[in-house]
């Protein structure tokens, strides 16, 4: 069985401030990590590969997001790539989902399961992993919180949707979007960290995974970010100080809620 | 890799702490050995990423970077200003201050570089990289290993282990790793560092005594202030005479540190120094440097204070000790940065030796005595003790130490028989209240104590064994009696608070500065390691 989990770096948005007078990003300060909802898929690629799958990562980004790749040998992965040209930069959720498409057929023309993330949280799209799925003309189960693989090519999975959850059970091929809800991920061991820090990371080129230049970066891309503006804040948040007397503070928020209709009479 | 886990790691040298005395032993260790014959270089670093738990001012004297790095090197160092304009205030109250006339040359700084040492311990780690040393962040080194009277390596620290102390699914277990040589280059009160030292008798002539150092990050609007200028001061809001003294840094245009530097050998136990710092940067020789700014960013830190005589022993058959952890620091200029560089490359010379022919490791303390940061060690070595006289005596002795080049006095300065944490009078009725009394109101310019510990950025997975371990239950009750709790004043990330009676300690919010191991004066608190990783996660500190 072979797994591939398509992972990003993102600017750690615990950090991340608005400049109020550009509406831009401030960036000083801003560290990158690997996107939190992709440290669960691929926790669920790893437990694979403990069962003896194979795995592969693949991420998109410029040359410095080959430390998330080599975080994922570290824990465990047996081969990482790193799509890297600027032919790619400025690419929407398309020409990412084609992009990436792109080198998963590279990498094996028939995987037997491509495992993303949710959502990557600079962007909050979720797009990039159904898009994947469509261009590989493999089926896709989104928001998945449990999987489990039978011995013959069939899995079971756990499906959280709008009003609960759904128990899936198919056949791989399959393209899966990972919740939080799934394994706690794991650390890397110190060993794990130093043959890492040895291993290859394969950058690939536009041209080396044959993608078509004019569905790449920009020119691929017909989302075009018109405004970036943080939300203006409403207003109008009632606190109830709860620090001297809990019980009078819960009393509070019971009649508050009640007066607003929150709650039935 | 997960047989790898089971046989030891092996390298020639592992290094505790990647600030910049580990990193000074790391670059020199890869460059001045023969190309063909480089040792291997671990660094560990319980930080999340290079940088991470280091914390300064910072003027950096850059004698430390001479011969450690090139020109072209130090002409790149991540600083936005040198020192351009310096001035020495004594702070008399919340409006009156005076500039001191006349400070000895000795204290200048001018044309010293200012700015973040959180960016420039990651851009030591950057070069040492590019050298060929192996740094690992995210790893608390946990336990040294000794066998037959030498140390050979250590462990790291177990990750994924719940808070009821069971393995969760996601377990780590420790790892080992064997050193030909071991440096803890762990910073102020390591907590490794201190086990050996009360273990094998390296401890100084004098006990070692702390400072604990609070300090914002604030921007200020553009072409309010100036680039470079510093101010140092004394006085206000210390009203006891315990050393204690404020620092504002104009690292670039739009960017101050403020910081205050609080001496926890103090005896009043409703000293709460975040509310010393507040009330600093309220006073109006401060607020002329900040006004209309916004606090961006936190973080705190224990200054080892001792100075010569409090120094450790710092070597011991397979280990060395570097920076801070030895207590290696300038008290008069509360400087240590240029020493800690200046001892991690000695300690480098050592250890080529050592890893040569299998001795010259206990030459180190030699070489270390020859750096120019050791002389001036040993030049203020009474300096601090005067201070314990009070503030005017400090003074005076300071200067007749500066004019005689560390002559005067002739006799060691008496001071520091007991611990910092043996210097707590009783409380005494109505003493809290009245030390909160007029607390300047809370602004983006002062934030209380929580919103601040948010701008450290502190995160520990709360799923694990709280670290700050109380040793006896019974104690914490006896301290409130007699002291009031000071735990839940001292801790500069309110880690520690009342809860109807009873002592509630949020761990989360611990920034690893150690004063509570420090200070509590039942010495009942132990500081063990976090899962690693966690803690502050500063960027520009
Ligand atoms: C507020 C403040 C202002 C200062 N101002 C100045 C100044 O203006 N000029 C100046 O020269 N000096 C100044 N100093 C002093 C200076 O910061 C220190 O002397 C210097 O940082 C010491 O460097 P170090 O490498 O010894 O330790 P540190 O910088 O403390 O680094 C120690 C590192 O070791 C890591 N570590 C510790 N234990 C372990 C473990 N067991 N396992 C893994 N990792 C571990 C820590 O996470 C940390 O990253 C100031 C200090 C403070 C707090």
């Amino acid at each position: 069985m072979h797994v591939i989990v398509c992972i990003k770096q993102v600017p750690d948005s615990t950090n991340v401030r608005i400049n109020p007078e550009t509406n831009t990003l401030m960036r000083e300060g801003v560290e990158s990590i690997l996107n939190p909802f992709d440290e669960y898929a691929l926790e669920e690629g790893l437990r694979l590969r403990d069962a003896g799958a194979r795995l592969s990562v693949v991420s998109m980004g410029p040359p410095q997001a080959a430390a998330i790749l080599r975080e994922a040998l570290a824990r465990g992965a047996d081969a990482a790539y790193l799509l890297s040209d600027r032919a790619f930069a400025g690419a929407d959720t398309l020409a990412t989902g084609y992009a990436i498409s792109c080198a998963i057929r590279k990498i094996d023309p028939s995987p037997d399961l491509v495992l993303f993330g949710k959502q990557a949280i600079d962007g909050d799209t979720a797009q990039v992993g159904p898009g994947v799925a469509e261009m590989l003309g493999i089926p896709l189960l989104a928001y998945i919180r449990e999987l489990s693989a039978g011995e013959d090519g069939s899995f079971t999975a756990t499906v959280s949707t709008d009003d609960g959850e759904e128990t899936v059970e198919g056949k791989f091929p399959a393209v899966m979007t990972v919740l939080k809800e799934a394994h706690a991920p794991r650390f890397a061991p110190l060993a794990g960290a130093m043959a890492a820090r040895r291993a290859k990371v394969t950058v690939w080129s536009a041209a080396d995974v044959g993608a078509d230049p004019a569905r790449c970066g920009l020119n691929g891309s017909p989302t075009k970010v018109v405004r970036i503006f943080p939300p203006p804040s409403k207003g109008g948040a009632l606190r109830v100080d709860a620090r001297e007397d809990a019980d009078a503070a819960a009393a509070e928020i019971l009649r508050l809620v009640k007066e607003k209709g929150i709650l039935p009479q | 890799m997960s047989d790898a886990k089971k046989t030891p790691v092996e390298t020639d040298v592992l290094i505790v702490g990647a600030g910049p005395a580990g990193m000074a032993a790391a670059i020199a260790l890869r460059r001045s050995a023969p190309e063909g014959a480089k040792p291997r270089v671990v660094v560990l670093d319980k930080g999340r990423s290079p940088g991470s738990h280091v914390l300064s001012g910072a003027i950096i004297d850059p004698s430390g970077f001479e011969g450690l790095l090139s020109p072209e090197e130090i002409g790149k160092l991540p600083v936005e200003a040198h020192v351009c304009k310096e001035s020495f205030r004594m702070l008399f109250g919340p409006r009156k201050s005076l500039k001191v006339p006349w400070v000895p040359p000795l204290m200048h700084s001018r044309g010293f570089p200012v700015g973040s040492l959180t960016k420039i311990a990651a851009y030591l780690c950057s070069i040492a990289e590019k050298e060929g040393a192996e740094i690992y962040t995210g790893y608390a080194v946990t336990e040294l290993i000794e066998e037959n009277g030498r140390i050979v390596g250590a462990r790291t620290g177990e990750k994924g282990v719940g808070k009821d102390g069971k393995p969760k699914s996601n377990h780590l277990p420790q790892e080992e790793i064997r050193a030909a040589v071991t440096v803890l280059a762990e910073g102020g009160c390591g907590i490794l560092t201190g086990k050996l030292a009360e273990a094998k008798g390296l401890g100084g002539v004098r006990r070692q005594t702390y400072a604990l150092a609070i300090k914002e990050l604030i921007e200020v609007p553009a072409g309010t202030q100036t680039a470079g200028e510093v101010m140092h001061t004394f006085g206000y809001p210390s009203a006891d005479g315990t050393y204690g003294g404020g620092f504002v840094y104009h690292v670039s245009e739009t960017q101050v540190m403020a910081g205050y530097v609080y001496s926890l050998d103090y005896r009043r136990p409703e000293t709460d120094p975040h509310l010393l710092f507040r009330r600093f940067k309220a006073s109006a020789a401060v607020q002329k440097h900040i006004a209309g700014g916004k606090t961006a960013a936190y973080g705190a830190k224990v200054i080892p204070e001792g100075g010569y005589y409090s120094a450790l022993k710092p070597y011991f058959p397979g280990c060395v000790i570097v920076g801070d952890a030895a207590g290696l620091l300038d008290s008069l200029r509360i400087k240590g940065v240029h020493i800690a560089l200046q001892s991690g490359r000695a300690a480098a010379r050592a250890i080529l030796a050592e890893l040569k022919d299998g001795r010259g490791l206990e030459t180190y303390p030699e070489l270390l005595e020859r750096t120019r940061g050791w002389k001036e060690i040993k030049r203020v070595r009474n300096v601090r003790a005067s201070f314990r006289h009070g503030t005017i005596p400090g003074i005076i002795g300071a200067g007749m130490a500066w004019a005689t080049c560390g002559a005067f006095p002739f006799w060691r300065l008496r001071g520091f028989e007991k611990p910092d944490s043996a210097e707590m009078e009783p409380l005494k009725p109505g003493a809290i209240e009245k030390e909160a009394a007029g607390a300047p109101p809370a602004s983006p310019l002062s934030p209380d104590r929580l919103t601040d510990v948010f701008m450290s950025g502190t995160i520990h997975d709360e799923d694990q064994p709280c670290h700050l371990k109380i040793l006896d239950p019974a104690k914490c009750a006896e301290c409130r009696g007699r002291y009031g709790a000071p735990c839940t004043r001292f801790c500069p990330a309110e880690v520690y608070r009342l809860e109807e009676g009873r002592l509630q300690i949020d761990f989360s919010n611990c920034l690893h500065c150690k004063t509570c191991k420090i200070k509590c004066p039942l010495e009942n608190i132990d500081w063990t390691f976090p899962q690693g990783g966690d803690g502050p996660r500063y960027t520009r500190m």
